[in-house]
């Protein structure tokens, strides 16, 4: 999997590309935590190019978001594929997660 | 024409999802799967393939886990054996899916999706090995059938 990191007037960005699954999640919660432990408040996941998650997806995106909620911050989501969010509903994430349509979607919202 | 049954081994390590996921294009390419069925059943074997190689092991040695998928009359049948310890997943209770995000646990939640995307599944200890017998059914491709109920 590929992550992109980006910063957008204060906002981190994490594109994710590929697959996010057991054997690819701990690059991802290293980087994700790596940017909390830096002092980001703001983050948006775009999920365009993401093919794939499985719950240990899903936990590392849990874990990040509980994590900003402590220190006030906020975690956007965007741009899933169908398949992709069909899996943060049936987990039950879709109540409690931010998920939005678009990217313009997700900055506007900070 | 495409063949009704793939079998294949998968050491018990984390990089076979990779295997498995290559295993299972192929063989719902070569049947006519949709993306999407394709996606849900990868999503069903990779949590409990994971599941299995993360907690089914005691020892360091490596394990093998089988997995035979088929495809008969609408559905597909995957079968997964291993020789790990004895694990019946569909005892598992399902997550509590009306929690906040502070009372959010992920404990279940693999087995949880895979049980949600599978119309069945069916486990047996048999001969020392854990046996996952998982039942999906498939649509056909074209939306011949209509509801003649609702």
């Amino acid at each position: 999997m590929e992550i992109i990191e980006e910063n957008q007037s204060g906002i981190n960005i994490f594109k994710l590309n590929g697959r996010l699954d057991s054997n690819t999640s701990q690059g991802f919660e290293k980087k994700i935590f790596q940017a909390i432990d830096d002092g980001s408040k703001s983050m948006i996941i775009d999920f365009k190019d993401l093919e794939y998650i499985s719950s240990a997806g899903l936990r590392v995106i849990l874990k990040a978001t509980k994590a900003l909620k402590r220190e006030e911050g906020k975690m956007m989501l965007c741009d899933m594929q169908d398949y992709v969010k069909e899996v943060f509903e049936i987990a039950g994430f879709d109540s409690f997660l931010r998920i939005v349509g678009t990217m313009d979607d997700a900055i506007q919202s900070f | 024409m495409a063949k009704n049954k793939v079998s294949f081994k998968l050491k018990s390590k984390l990089s076979e999802l990779d295997t498995l996921c290559q295993h299972l294009e192929r063989f719902g390419q070569s049947i006519g799967l949709s993306p999407k069925c394709i996606f849900e059943a990868n999503l069903a074997l990779d949590e409990l393939f994971t599941n299995i190689i993360t907690y089914g092991f005691n020892d360091k040695k490596e394990h093998t886990i089988e997995v035979t998928i088929s495809h008969q009359n609408n559905k597909l049948i995957f079968n997964i054996e291993d020789d790990g310890i004895p694990f019946n997943p569909t005892k598992v209770d399902t997550p509590d899916l009306e929690c906040t995000i502070e009372e959010c646990k992920i404990g279940g939640l693999g087995i949880h999706l895979a049980k949600n995307l599978m119309d069945e599944v069916c486990y047996q200890r048999c001969k020392k090995k854990n046996i996952l017998t998982l039942k999906k059914n498939i649509k056909e491709a074209e939306p011949a059938k209509k509801r003649m109920k609702g």
